[in-house]
C-alpha cells in the first residue's frame, strides 16, 4: 500500500496545478464562443493533446488494458486503426471540411452544424438526444476507470473518488468552458504520456527485456484458460483462431466498434471546429497520433504482458489474478509490481486520464442539453420569443445542462456492473457510427445533401443499433433481458449472429439507407437547393 | 521460466511468432511515422484557409 501522506501530496499539486490550469481558462472566457470552441483560435499543440487526451482515457488504459491482459496482444491493431483512422483519416478528410463548415455556417458544436448543414431543427436536436441517450453510460465507464485504481491501490471508498472526480472536473469545465478544458487536457496529456512511457519501459525491464518477456508470453499459449480456448483464443500473442467467438468480437466489437466509432465522436469532431484553419490542423496530427501510440499502445502491451509477471509471481494468469474481473487487471499490476512512488504517480496518471475525458464529455453532454436541444425546446414552449442565439443565455443553459447530465453519469456509475468499461465505451462510439456518421459524411461531402436521406440513415441507424443491442449481441442482450421476456431466450439469434456487434450492422443499414433515399431523393433536389447558410437565427 | 522456442513453431521477431501481430505493430509504428511526416511537411499549407 502506498504511503498515505505521498499520495495526498501528489495528488494535492496535481489537482491545484489543474485547477490553475482551469481557472485561467474562466479568466479567458469572455463569450459563448470561448466557452463552446476555446474562440475559435487553439493552437496545433493544444488541439492534438486536447483530441488525444479526449480520446484515450482511463477507458483505454484500465478497460481495455484489462481487455489486452485477458485477450492479448491482437489488440495492437485497435492502435492501429486509431492512427489511421481516428487521427490520420479524421483530420485529414473529416476534420479540415468540419473546420472549414463550422467557420462558414457559425456552428458550435457538432449537432449544430449537421442542423446549419441541412437546415433542419430535426437534425439538431436529434443527434442532440442521441448524444444524451448514450453518453453518460460512457462517462460512467471513464468514471469507474479511474475509480477501479483508486480503490484498489489505496484502499478509499468508490463514493471519495467518484466524487472527487466530478467535483473537481465539473468545477473548471462549467466554470471555464471549453478554454479550460482544452488547456487542461494538454496538461493532463503529457502526464499520461510520460506516465504510460515508463510504465512500458519498467514492465520490459522488470521482465527481463523485449524478446524475453515476449518470448515467455508466447510460450504461455498453453495456459489460456479453457473457457477461452474454446472460444478461439489462441494465446496472448497470436490472433484468435478466425471466425470463432474471440475473433468476432476482438474484430467486430473492439477494432470496428472503436476504430470507425471514434470518426462520429461529438466531443473529438468539436475539436476540429476549435482551429483557426486548416494548417493548425495538420500541425496538430503529428501530436495526436505520437500520443495515440504512446498510451493505447502501451496498455495493450503492457495489459498483454501482465500475463507473465502474474504468472511468476503467483501462478495465475492475470484474468484469475484479477478474480475474474478484467478491470482490475492493470489497477492489480501497478499495485503489485511497482515501486511506490510509481503507485502513487500513476495514480495522478489515471486521475489525469480520467478528467480530459470525463471534461470533454460534461462539456459535450451540457452543450447538447444546453444549447442543441434547449433551444428547440424553448421555441416550442414559447414560439413567439426571439430564440436568437444570446452569448450569457447559452452558456448559463450549458452550465445547467452540464450539472443535469454529471448527475445522471454519477448515478449511473453506481449501478453499472464490473467488467464494462469497454464495453460501455464501445456502445457509445458504436452508437454514434451507425446513427451519425453517414448523415455526417454527406453533410461534409456532399455538394447537395439529401435531408430526406439524413433524416431517415439517423432513425434506422439509431433504431437497428438499438434492436441489435436489445435482442440479439449477446453481451448486451443477455443482460438487458428483453430477448428473454419476449422470446424466452437471451439472444433473438444464435451463433455467430450474438457476437457480431451492434456497429456491424447499424453502420452499414444508416449508410445503405442514406444511400438508397438519396438516390430517390435526387430527383427532386434539383429544385429545392439546401441553402448553406443555415437558419434565420443569427449567431454571435 | 522455460524460455524455448515451441516445437514446429514459426521463427520469432522480438519473441512474437504470429505475423498478424508483428503487422499490427508495424502498421500502428509506421502510421505514427506518416501522421509526424504529414505534419512536418504540411505544417504551412492551409494558412488562412477559412478567409
Amino acid at each position: 500500500m502506498v504511503e498515505t501522506w505521498m499520495f495526498w501530496v501528489i495528488v494535492i499539486i496535481y489537482m491545484a496545478i489543474t485547477l490553475s490550469v482551469g481557472y485561467m481558462g474562466y479568466k479567458k472566457t469572455k463569450g459563448s464562443d470561448d466557452f463552446m470552441l476555446a474562440g475559435r483560435k487553439a493552437r496545433p499543440l493544444i488541439i492534438g493533446m486536447s483530441y488525444g487526451a479526449t480520446f484515450v482515457s482511463t477507458a483505454a488504459i484500465v478497460g481495455f488494458g484489462g481487455l489486452a491482459g485477458e485477450l492479448g496482444m491482437g489488440l495492437i491493431w485497435l492502435t492501429a486503426l486509431n492512427i489511421g483512422v481516428g487521427i490520420l483519416l479524421a483530420f485529414l478528410v473529416f476534420g479540415k471540411r468540419a473546420n472549414a463548415l463550422g467557420h462558414k455556417l457559425k456552428a458550435v458544436t457538432l449537432p449544430d452544424l449537421l442542423g446549419k448543414r441541412y437546415n433542419s431543427p430535426f437534425m439538431q436536436y436529434g443527434p442532440a438526444i442521441i448524444i444524451l441517450m448514450g453518453m453518460p453510460m460512457y462517462a460512467a465507464a471513464v468514471m469507474l476507470g479511474g475509480v477501479n485504481f483508486l480503490q484498489v491501490a489505496l484502499g478509499v471508498t468508490k463514493d471519495q473518488a467518484l466524487l472527487g472526480f466530478v467535483i473537481v472536473t465539473a468545477a473548471y469545465v462549467i466554470g471555464g468552458g471549453l478554454i479550460a478544458v482544452m488547456y487542461t487536457d494538454a496538461l493532463q496529456g503529457t502526464i499520461v504520456v510520460s506516465g504510460m512511457t515508463f510504465l512500458l519501459v519498467f514492465t520490459y525491464f522488470t521482465l527481463g527485456g523485449v524478446t524475453t518477456a515476449n518470448t515467455d508470453l508466447t510460450n504461455m499459449a498453453t495456459l489460456v484458460p479453457s473457457g477461452l480456448a474454446g472460444q478461439g483464443m489462441t494465446g496472448w500473442t497470436s490472433f484468435p483462431s478466425f471466425g470463432s467467438p474471440i475473433w468476432l468480437t476482438v474484430v467486430t466489437t473492439v477494432i470496428l466498434g472503436v476504430g470507425i466509432g471514434v470518426l462520429a465522436e461529438p466531443q473529438l469532431a468539436l475539436r476540429f471546429l476549435t482551429a483557426k484553419d486548416a494548417k493548425h490542423l495538420n500541425r496538430a496530427i503529428p501530436f495526436g497520433a505520437v500520443f495515440v501510440l504512446l498510451t493505447t499502445g502501451v496498455a495493450y502491451t503492457v495489459g498483454s504482458l501482465t500475463n507473465v509477471y502474474f504468472y511468476q509471481n503467483t501462478g495465475q494468469v492475470s484474468l484469475n489474478a484479477a478474480g475474474g474481473n478484467v478491470d482490475q487487471i492493470m489497477p492489480l499490476y501497478i499495485n503489485s509490481a511497482t515501486p511506490d512512488i510509481f503507485i502513487a504517480v500513476f495514480t495522478v496518471v489515471l486521475i489525469a486520464a480520467a478528467m480530459s475525458a470525463l471534461s470533454s464529455i460534461f462539456h459535450t453532454m451540457g452543450t447538447a442539453a444546453g444549447f442543441d436541444l434547449w433551444t428547440h425546446i424553448r421555441r416550442k414552449l414559447r414560439p413567439d420569443a426571439d430564440v436568437a442565439r444570446n452569448s450569457r443565455t447559452t452558456i448559463l443553459s450549458s452550465r445547467i445542462g452540464m450539472g443535469v447530465m454529471i448527475v445522471i453519469s454519477v448515478a449511473l456509475a453506481y449501478i453499472m456492473p464490473a467488467s464494462i468499461i469497454a464495453r460501455a465505451t464501445i456502445m457509445f462510439m458504436g452508437l454514434m457510427a451507425s446513427a451519425v456518421l453517414p448523415s455526417y459524411a454527406q453533410a461534409l461531402f456532399s455538394e447537395k445533401p439529401s435531408l430526406r436521406a439524413a433524416k431517415a440513415s439517423l432513425v434506422v441507424g439509431a433504431v437497428s443499433w438499438f434492436i441489435w443491442t436489445a435482442l440479439v449481441h449477446n453481451a448486451e442482450s443477455s443482460v438487458l433481458g428483453i430477448s428473454n421476456f419476449l422470446l424466452g431466450q437471451p439472444s433473438a439469434l444464435p451463433l455467430p449472429w450474438q457476437n457480431i456487434d451492434p456497429l456491424v450492422i447499424g453502420f452499414p443499414l444508416s449508410a445503405l439507407t442514406l444511400i438508397v433515399v438519396w438516390f430517390v431523393d435526387k430527383h427532386y433536389l434539383a429544385e429545392k437547393e439546401v441553402p448553406s447558410n443555415g437558419r434565420s437565427e443569427s449567431a454571435q | 521460466m522455460e524460455r524455448t522456442v515451441r516445437e514446429g513453431g514459426l521463427s520469432m521477431i522480438l519473441g512474437i511468432e504470429d505475423p498478424t501481430i508483428i503487422v499490427g505493430y508495424a502498421v500502428a509504428i509506421g502510421l505514427t511515422i506518416v501522421c509526424v511526416l504529414y505534419g512536418w511537411l504540411n505544417r504551412d499549407k492551409g494558412e488562412d484557409s477559412n478567409g
